[in-house]
C-alpha cells in the first residue's frame, strides 16, 4: 500500500531511506534516518569521520544490509550492490592487473565487444583519458586514476553515482580541478549524485543540496538547498584566494 | 664492470681450489682438480654416467621437478583459494596443511615409496607435496587480505557471485600467489636430490649418490655445480615470470 502523503503518479525517488539504522556489533553506527533522493540531484553528505557517512553510503550501495528499516532505489528495495548504483571510493581501487580499457569495461563485460569498445571509447573521451587507454593504473597520477575509477563507475550508466570522499586523497591542486569535472560529468549524464565528503567547502560547492550528518549513530542534523547563488558566492571567494596566494608567491 | 666483477669472483675460486688441489694437502678423492671436474664433464656429456647422459640426467630431474610443481601449486592454489574463502574449510584443513608444511619432506618420503614403488610415481608425490603447502599458505592469506573494496567494486559493476574468485580475488591475490611459487619451486629443487637418493638414476641427484658409492668425487663435484647453476636459471626464469605476472608488484595503486 502506498503511503497516504504519496500521490499515485508521483515517480519514486532516486534513492529512499525509511527509517535507516544500522547497528554494527552492539554499536549503533546510523540512524533511524529517513532521507529521499530525488533523480537529477546532486547531494552531498558532510560530517566529521566517523559520523556514520560511509554506513550510509555502503547502505545504498547495498553492501551491507540495513539493521532495521528500507533502503529503495527507484522504488525497489535495495538487497546487495547492482550497476544501477556505481561506486567510487575514496583510493581508486582499480584492477591493477587490467588496463584503463579494461577497468572501465569490466562493467560491461555481457554487452557485444563492439558495443561495449564504443561505451568505452566514450568514457575514456568523457573524462579526457583517451591516450592513456592502454596504460595500467600503476602507471597513472593520482587524478587519472580517479577519473578512470569514475569513467569505471559510470560505464554501466548507473542512475545513482555514490561517491566516497573520491578527492579527498588527492592534492589541492588536482581535487580543485576534479571537482569542476565531477561537475560536468553531473551536468552532462544527468545522474544523480551522493557524495560524501568531510570538507564543508566542498560539500557546498558542489552539491544542489547538503546535508549534515552528526553521530555515531549518525543523524542529519541539517538538510538544505544549496542555492547557484549562495555556490557563485563561495566559488568566487575561494578564486579570489586562489589568486591572492599565486600574486603572493609571483 | 659488475660483470667484469663476477667473473672475477668466478675466477678467483676457481684458482684457490687449483692451488689447493696442486698442494696435494689432501688425497684427489677428497679435494679433485678442477681439471678432473671439467673432464668428467665432457666425459659425462658424451659417453654418460651410469648409462644416461649428463643431459639426460639433468633432463629426468627437471621432468620430475616441474610435473611436481605443476601439480603442487595447481593443487596449493585451489586449496589455498578454499581455505581463504570458507571458513569451515579453513578451520579443517589449515591444521593439516600447516603439518605438512613443517615436515621436512625426505620425513615422508619412506611413506611414499612404501605406497607407490620405487619408481617415478613417489618422486612427483614428493615434490607435489614440497610445493603445495606453501603455495597453499600463500594464496589462502593472500585471498582473506583482499581489500573489500574491490569485491564491492566488482559487485557493483554487476559480478556475479561465481565470478568474484577468478575475476577479482585470484588476481588480486596473484604478487603473493607468485612468491608462494617462487618459495614452492625452491623447496622442490632441494627436495628433488633427496628424492633420488632412492633409484634416483637418471636423474642428477641419482649420479651423484652413484659416484659418491664409488668414491668418483669429481662426477660428486661435478654434479654439484650442475645443481647449482640450474638452480640460478631456474631463479631467474621465476623473477622474469614474476615481473611478467605482476608488473604491479611494490607500487602504490
Amino acid at each position: 500500500m502506498p503511503s497516504p502523503d504519496r500521490r499515485a503518479d508521483e515517480t519514486p525517488a532516486a534513492i529512499e531511506l525509511r527509517a535507516v539504522t544500522r547497528v554494527y556489533r552492539d554499536r549503533p553506527a546510523l540512524g533511524p534516518v529517513d532521507l529521499a533522493i530525488p533523480a537529477g540531484e546532486f547531494l552531498t553528505v558532510v560530517g566529521p569521520s566517523g559520523c556514520g557517512k560511509s554506513t550510509l553510503l555502503s547502505l545504498v550501495a547495498g553492501f551491507a544490509p540495513p539493521t532495521a528499516g528500507t533502503v529503495l532505489a527507484d522504488g525497489a528495495p535495495v538487497t546487495g550492490p547492482g550497476p544501477s548504483r556505481g561506486v567510487v571510493f575514496q583510493q581508486p581501487r582499480l584492477f591493477p592487473w587490467l588496463s584503463v580499457s579494461g577497468n572501465i569495461g569490466f562493467g560491461l563485460r555481457r554487452l557485444p565487444k563492439a558495443i561495449r569498445k564504443e561505451r568505452v571509447a566514450e568514457l575514456l573521451a568523457m573524462t579526457g583519458l583517451e591516450n592513456a587507454a592502454r596504460l595500467k593504473p600503476y602507471e597513472l597520477s593520482g587524478g587519472m586514476r580517479q577519473r578512470a575509477a569514475i569513467a569505471r563507475a559510470l560505464a554501466p550508466r548507473p542512475k545513482v553515482l555514490l561517491m566516497d570522499e573520491p578527492f579527498g586523497a588527492l592534492d589541492a591542486f588536482t581535487r580543485e580541478r576534479m571537482q569542476g569535472e565531477i561537475r560536468d560529468l553531473w551536468r552532462s549524464t544527468g545522474v544523480t549524485v551522493l557524495f560524501i565528503t568531510h570538507d564543508v567547502t566542498e560539500a557546498t560547492t558542489l552539491g544542489t543540496r547538503v546535508i549534515a550528518l552528526a553521530g555515531p549513530p549518525g543523524r542529519i542534523t541539517l538538510d538544505a538547498p544549496v542555492s547557484e547563488d549562495l555556490r557563485e558566492k563561495v566559488e568566487a571567494a575561494i578564486r579570489d584566494a586562489a589568486s591572492a596566494r599565486a600574486g603572493a608567491a609571483s | 664492470m659488475n660483470l667484469a666483477l663476477r667473473l672475477g669472483a668466478v675466477l678467483f675460486l676457481l684458482a684457490v681450489w687449483q692451488v689447493v688441489a696442486w698442494l696435494k694437502i689432501w688425497p684427489p678423492v677428497f679435494v679433485p682438480e678442477p681439471v678432473a671436474v671439467w673432464d668428467q664433464l665432457l666425459r659425462t656429456s658424451t659417453e654418460g654416467y651410469s648409462g644416461y647422459t649428463l643431459a639426460g640426467h639433468l633432463l629426468a630431474s627437471l621432468r620430475r621437478i616441474v610435473l611436481g610443481c605443476l601439480y603442487g601449486i595447481g593443487g596449493g592454489i585451489v586449496l589455498g583459494l578454499l581455505i581463504g574463502v570458507v571458513p569451515v574449510l579453513r578451520t579443517l584443513l589449515n591444521p593439516l596443511v600447516t603439518f605438512v608444511r613443517t615436515l621436512p619432506p625426505l620425513a615422508y618420503l619412506s611413506l611414499l615409496v612404501i605406497w607407490f614403488g620405487i619408481g617415478e610415481e613417489p618422486k612427483v608425490w614428493l615434490l607435489l607435496l614440497a610445493a603445495l603447502p606453501p603455495v597453499a599458505v600463500a594464496t589462502a592469506d593472500a585471498v582473506r587480505g583482499v581489500h573489500d573494496d574491490y569485491l564491492n567494486a566488482a559487485r557493483s559493476l554487476g559480478a556475479r557471485p561465481w565470478e568474484i574468485p577468478y575475476r577479482v580475488v585470484l588476481p588480486s591475490a596473484l604478487p603473493e600467489i607468485v612468491t608462494g611459487v617462487r618459495v614452492a619451486v625452491g623447496v622442490a629443487y632441494t627436495t628433488v636430490v633427496a628424492a633420488e637418493t632412492v633409484n634416483g638414476v637418471p636423474g642428477i641427484g641419482g649420479m651423484v649418490r652413484d659416484a659418491q658409492r664409488y668414491n668418483q668425487t669429481d662426477v660428486v663435484v661435478l654434479g654439484i655445480i650442475v645443481i647449482g647453476l640450474s638452480g640460478l636459471l631456474i631463479d631467474y626464469l621465476l623473477q622474469t615470470l614474476d615481473r611478467r605476472l605482476v608488473p604491479w608488484r611494490g607500487r602504490h595503486i
